[in-house]
């Protein structure tokens, strides 16, 4: 591993990690193709540094949220049941499941992102009449508010349907373990369509809880010896900076172009994570 | 001060400080290693200032069970005994996660 190499994966890191800020997606998912693909990084190895990379995202980006109140804390705590219980799962599986199949499984994942990418996020809380208060969520006071600065008042919400949220955050917990990313594509529909929270609570408790989840496997891929310092150094740094710098740029450019952008390198991505499950590849990286 | 934004702000010092000094130490690791080999094309991976990187990865593998640590002594000190378990539950989860990295690793050297 030269000096070279050390400045591409940080490079590297820096740019993923700004573009996937920019719209609040985790820089994971583009790491692993990158790493393994023009990195010619085993994927266990680059899964390793991806997930050093999302808990350092996570904890990095937290503050902010905190502080101005919309990450539901008692919530996150709850679902990190599920999703560490997934995690744990898919750390038994690490071993078992084929290289080949988890290209492919990266490859669903990739083209599920850009689906979801173009359809927008309906905001539920604003868009329908709070129901009443779940079971569960009334025994663990999970119910909430957050003051929101473009309405100028405090918004209420109720959680709801918390055993399908749980359901989907397990199914989270286990794709994060398997594959290295902080799995937007199911904690999405578990937050906003099966929980109905708030767009900026959801983000906000979402990245809250990423780190925990990444915590549950990268203990394992550490003590595995898959998480190697010279490429996950570079690569957890590199996305911190990333992260900063992804944060400043979304000021200034247009959300719709961005969004266009990330859609056509998530199908790329994902085309060629593909090609590479049939033994295609436009590079020399090896399963 | 409500007793959830006393958590808040005492979980975002916990997570602020704690990344800044991971990365201080993985951006310190790497900025020696690079003066080590003097920019040249040697093999950082063996250079000996990478431990204090790998001290930085390990922080930030270590900093989100701490956050969870944090929780479970809050929710103690308040009498949220429902969430204090739950907080258990997820360290149990991180612990178990290690500990099957661990018997993995036995495994492959068995």
């Amino acid at each position: 591993m030269d000096t070279g190499f050390t400045l591409w994966l940080f490079a590297v890191s820096v740019a993923a990690s700004a573009l996937g800020g920019m719209l609040g997606m985790a820089s994971g998912i583009f790491i692993v193709p990158i790493l393994t693909m023009f990195g010619h990084i085993e994927i266990h190895t680059a899964i390793g540094a991806s997930i050093v990379s999302v808990i350092a995202c996570s904890c990095g980006g937290a503050a902010p949220y905190l502080g101005k109140r919309l990450t539901n804390v008692r919530l996150a705590i709850v679902l990190e049941i599920a999703t560490t219980m997934g995690a744990v799962t898919g750390v038994l599986l690490v071993g078992i499941v084929p290289v080949r199949y988890l290209y492919f499984l990266f490859a669903v994942v990739l083209f599920l992102s850009a689906q979801q990418m173009l359809a927008r996020r309906r905001d539920p809380v604003l868009a329908s009449v709070p129901a009443g208060a779940g079971h569960w969520s009334a025994a663990f006071q999970l119910d909430s508010s957050y003051p929101d600065r473009e309405l100028g008042r405090e918004v209420s919400y109720r959680v709801q349907r918390l055993p399908l949220g749980m359901m989907l955050m397990y199914g989270a917990g286990l794709i994060s373990a398997l594959l290295g990313i902080g799995s937007g594509v199911l904690k999405i529909p578990a937050m906003d369509t099966a929980m109905r929270l708030p767009i900026k609570v959801s983000s906000a408790t979402s990245n809250f809880m990423i780190g925990v989840t990444a915590a549950a496997s990268a203990g394992a891929y550490f003590m595995r010896g898959n998480i190697v310092t010279a490429v996950a150094g570079p690569v957890a740094f590199g996305s911190v900076l990333g992260a900063i710098v992804g944060a400043r740029i979304l000021m200034i450019v247009s959300n719709e172009r961005l969004r266009l952008l990330f859609v056509i390198i998530l199908v790329a991505l994902g085309i060629q994570m593909l090609l590479t499950v049939f033994g295609i590849q436009f590079s020399k990286g090896s399963l | 001060m409500s007793r959830t934004g006393r958590l808040e702000v005492l979980l975002a010092a916990l997570l602020r400080n704690g990344s800044w000094l991971a990365s201080a130490a993985i951006g310190l690791g790497f900025t020696l290693a690079l003066i080590d080999s003097r920019f040249g094309t040697q093999n950082l991976a063996i250079v000996p200032n990478m431990r204090i990187a790998t001290i930085g990865i390990v922080l930030f593998i270590l900093l989100p069970s701490l956050r969870v640590l944090l929780m479970l002594l809050v929710f103690i000190r308040e009498g949220d005994f429902r969430l204090a378990v739950t907080a258990g539950l997820v360290l149990a989860m991180i612990l178990l996660g290690i500990a099957l990295g661990i018997r993995a690793t036995s495994g492959l050297a068995g």
